[in-house]
């Protein structure tokens, strides 16, 4: 029973180190901010949370069951999965803001150009070629989707 | 009406989709040009609180391979609230669109306690 826990607790560290690495070098292959905050994920959403279990498993296993190891636990655990993807959607939307540009090969892009638009994917209905692909700011954003109503007050 | 057995199964199914999410980022790691298709497509959605929205936005961005660049809020009766989400793995707008609302679809089931009307119906996709 006990090398089964060893095994379990092991497994949860080894595998969650690992996620960590896998992104890093996610990361360094990956060619664009997005992408790049994008494929940080696994890290945070999976290989975090289990070194949490696996340190839990271990204490539970050392020092016997604790109120306040599991509430740390939980709160931690709990804390990881929104805390970061909280911190993903604000990377990611301060990086757009900042003029961070985008991969040449994102397609479709529609910030840049509304469903329909985009010369690469729904044919050569814009007048310019995209060379970099840079993102609008974010009046432009707000206003992409069915762009202004003259008909409207 | 929150249906809490509805919610847990929720996110029960996230933490699937986060392994199979984890599964593509290595194997595109191990795949030349792995994340070199990236797409901005944009999700006009269904959720109509903040904490729907907040929820959806959070879940989309937790998955790997996919992250909410930017929202648009819903500024009257027409438009509605719209995310733009950044996908690294998908083969085509239409299925990388298909994924999520697939997801808004579990979400709002299980914070509303019915099904909301499909995405077909209520946005008619003419535009394309």
């Amino acid at each position: 029973m006990t090398t089964a826990i060893d095994v379990f607790i092991a497994f949860c560290v080894l595998s969650g180190s690992l996620l960590v690495l896998t992104s890093a070098l996610a990361m360094f292959r990956a060619k664009d901010a997005l992408s790049r905050i994008n494929v940080f994920s696994p890290a945070t959403g999976l290989g975090m949370p289990l070194v949490i279990v696996g340190c839990y498993v271990y204490l539970l296993q050392r020092e016997g069951f604790s109120l306040y190891h599991l509430f740390i636990g939980l709160v931690g655990f709990a804390s990881l999965i929104i805390v970061s993807s909280i911190a993903s959607n604000t990377l990611s939307r301060a990086t757009l803001l900042s003029g961070s540009p985008v991969h040449r090969y994102t397609r479709p892009n529609r910030l840049a150009y509304a469903r329909g638009e985009d010369p690469h994917v729904d044919g050569p209905a814009a007048m310019h070629e995209p060379d970099e692909a840079q993102v609008g700011d974010e009046a432009q954003v707000g206003d992409e989707p069915r762009g202004d109503d003259p008909a409207g007050n | 009406m929150v249906n809490p057995l509805r919610l847990i199964g929720y996110f029960l199914w996230m933490g699937k989709e986060i392994v199979t999410g984890t599964v593509d980022v290595i194997v595109a790691l191990f795949t030349p040009r792995g994340y070199s298709s990236p797409m901005i497509v944009q999700l006009p959605l269904r959720c109509t609180t903040d904490l729907e929205i907040t929820m959806f936005a959070s879940s989309i961005t937790i998955t790997p391979g996919t992250l909410v660049a930017a929202i648009a809020a819903s500024d009257g009766a027409d438009d509605p609230p719209t995310l733009f989400v950044h996908v690294l793995f998908a083969g085509s707008e239409d299925e990388a669109m298909t994924d999520l609302y697939d997801m808004e679809r579990r979400l709002l089931t299980a914070m509303r306690g019915k099904p909301p009307r499909p995405a077909l119906e209520v946005f008619g996709r003419d535009e394309a």
